[in-house]
């Protein structure tokens, strides 16, 4: 059961994806990363439909590089953002559409702030201070209602970051195993082992 | 389950007295689960008409991006501002362009217009999802809420309401429809336009 | 009705005939409960589909002379409960030469419902009235038997029109009291009566299935002055026993297209 979280704290956004990659019942994998680095502020988390998410994932990557290329400059996370949700929207009304769900996390360098948009494959957007996709958001979304600040720490992210994976732990049937963990703030991207 | 369910999300229109109002709540949900309460579902067209969009969330953002680029070249080519009656037209044709694969969200305008002889006039419209016009004179509504809207607007509204007055009316209204409605809610905005100036608020509302 | 086709084989096939035992017949019933009184309303609009079979058919029955019954969904279905609870009363008043006390016809509403739990009676009630401490009482059921007492109840076809605006307005929902003051726990009769009128004109005014004609009872506890009710029209009083609770009909014409 594929999970990802992400969360919105002082001057960062931390986003993070379980690690495992199955058919069917089988876990054919259990150390793929899927979170995806798309500039040096943006990260993107994608989950779905095997073979549309790593397809789609390397289009949008391709495209923020190429943007990056022709204007020297990188697209900021709210137009990064605008242009992957536009993607999948045209996505939905084509011969065969994309099934993927994405968290979007970038620190914008112009405004110094964190943003985070949570998207799912229909090509809905919205802002959100901490979101999460598949069976973990029915646990993360009530808990972090709780315990999300948009004030806090790394460090204090992280943990309501741990509470979320331990609940899911502990009451998903299915428990999704390790999980890949990466931080963007205005430093750029760095992997965090929990 | 209905498409024009999935998200939820309700919007409403009303006429007051050389004024017009528009309210919405602020929920994006997915079915059951509610992801934000902060999606804006009004959108300001220019600084006299404001379009709500309440329906499928990707198709209220793709069609909140294409008015204004179409409302950009209007302007451009026109060299002035789109009339309410004008854009409501344009709406109306967008949609149904899209006649058979349609777009599936319930716009409702509101917005003042200019008269001929220089005065102004309040004017609403809703349309359904394939652009089917409905000019009306006391209040339109739309979304998952719509017929506790209906309900409630049909026994609070009166003619003639000043903006003050017009602005309690649209917000017991939506407020209580929402609280009876478990797909919109989450808080709510209200706009109320008068013919030099634009009242929003977001309101306290039950956050369950 | 369903007829049986040859198919391309030119054999012809069994056909599985249906039968469905309930309909759907519209209409609007309503509840409101005050300190002394109670009110219980619906209009009189029965119709199956897009087509009016009657403008007058009445959905509020009096049970006793402190009890009243509304009944909507399945018209057919309402109709014999209420002649079934009918009976059922009166065999309380030959056993205890009394009439059953209204949160007892409740519990008793709850276990004739219940009792039909596999085959149920397509029916939403709610039942109006006088309590024996002498305060308005409305229940309200669903078809196999809940129920819960409230101050007031929409149901039918216009309920959710009707609820959200009676939320607002008899529970003063989303309004805040002005300072240093609280809304009224109980409204008075004519107030009460003004807004089930005005339900019922923007039930009619916006809902299909709802119109024709009104049908508001009126119920009064022991020792309570039917005076407010001189300046309403149409109205009947039905009551039949002297000093006990005095119970009136208000008649009134609703829009019929």
């Amino acid at each position: 059961m594929e999970t990802s979280f992400a969360i919105t704290g002082k001057g960062y956004v931390i986003v993070a994806a379980d690690t495992t990659a199955s058919r069917s019942i089988i876990k054919m994998k259990t150390d793929e990363d899927k979170v995806k680095t798309l500039s040096p502020h943006l990260l993107m988390a994608y989950s779905g439909e095997p073979g549309d998410t790593v397809h789609f994932a390397e289009y949008v990557e391709r495209n923020i590089r190429l943007y990056q290329i022709r204007n020297l400059y990188p697209l900021r996370p709210s137009a990064a953002a605008a242009w992957i949700r536009r993607a999948l929207a045209t996505s939905l009304r084509s011969r065969s559409p994309y099934s993927v769900n994405l968290l979007v996390g970038g620190y914008d360098t112009a405004s110094h702030d964190p943003h985070l948009y949570w998207i799912d494959f229909l090509g809905t957007m919205t802002e959100v201070p901490f979101a999460a996709h598949g069976y973990g958001a029915y646990f993360a979304l009530s808990l972090l209602d709780r315990y999300h600040d948009p004030e806090a720490s790394l460090e204090d992210g992280l943990i309501a970051l741990k509470r979320c994976i331990r609940q899911v732990e502990e009451r998903l049937v299915v428990t999704p195993g390790k999980y890949k963990v990466k931080v963007v703030s205005k430093d750029g991207i760095q992997e965090i082992d929990l | 389950m209905s498409i024009m369910d999935q998200n939820g999300g309700s919007v409403i229109a009303m006429v007051g007295k050389d004024c017009v109002a528009i309210a919405s709540d602020l929920r994006l949900g997915n079915e059951a689960l509610a992801v934000s309460s902060n999606f804006q579902k009004i959108f300001p067209i220019t600084d006299r008409i404001y379009l709500g969009l309440p329906g499928l969330a990707t198709d209220v953002t793709t069609l909140k991006e294409r008015f204004r680029f179409r409302v950009n070249m209007y302007t451009i080519k026109e060299e002035r501002e789109i009339e309410p009656e004008t854009f409501a037209h344009l709406v109306s044709s967008t949609l149904y362009e899209h006649r058979f694969g349609p777009y599936y969200v319930e716009p409702v305008m509101a917005g003042i217009s200019k008269t001929p002889s220089g005065g102004f006039k309040p004017f609403i419209a809703a349309t359904d999802l394939i652009g089917c016009l409905n000019y009306a004179k006391d209040f339109v509504v739309a979304g998952t809420a719509s017929s506790k809207l209906y309900g409630v607007a049909e026994g609070l509204w009166e003619p003639d309401l000043e903006p003050e007055d017009l602005f309690e009316t649209i917000s017991q209204t939506i407020m209580n429809a929402l609280d009876r409605d478990a797909y919109s809610g989450w808080g709510c905005i209200v706009h109320v336009l008068t013919k030099d100036k634009v009242i929003t608020r977001t309101l306290k509302a039950r956050m369950d | 009705m369903e007829h049986s086709f040859a198919s391309p084989s030119g054999h012809p096939q069994p056909h599985q005939r249906h039968f469905n035992p309930y309909s759907e017949n519209g209409g609007t019933i309503l509840a409101i409960a005050g300190a002394n009184f109670s009110v219980i309303a619906g209009d009189t609009r029965q119709s199956e589909g897009y087509s009016i079979q009657t403008r007058y058919a009445p959905k509020v029955f009096r049970l006793t002379d402190k009890a009243v019954l509304a009944t909507n969904g399945f018209a057919a279905d309402g109709n014999m409960f209420v002649k079934k609870v009918r009976q059922r009363l009166e065999w309380y008043r030959h056993a205890h030469s009394k009439d059953m006390p209204i949160r007892a016809i409740a519990r008793l509403i709850q276990t004739m419902l219940y009792a039909r739990r596999f085959f149920p009676y397509y029916v939403y009630n709610i039942l109006g009235g006088i309590e024996e401490d002498g305060s308005g009482a409305v229940y309200s059921f669903d078809p196999v038997g809940s129920y819960e007492r409230e101050a007031c109840r929409a149901a039918g076809a216009a309920q959710s029109l009707v609820q959200p605006f009676l939320d607002n307005q008899i529970y003063f929902k989303n309004q805040t009291p002005a300072h240093g003051t609280s809304h009224p726990a109980h409204l008075p009769l004519d107030h009460v009566l003004e807004l089930v009128i005005d339900s019922f004109t923007s039930a009619t005014e916006r809902h299909i299935e709802v119109g024709d004609g009104l049908e508001i009872y009126v119920v009064l506890a022991k020792g309570s002055t039917p005076q407010v009710l001189d300046r309403w029209q149409g109205v009947t009083e039905m009551t039949t026993t002297q000093d006990g609770e005095r119970m009136f009909v208000i008649r009134r014409n609703l829009k019929r297209d």
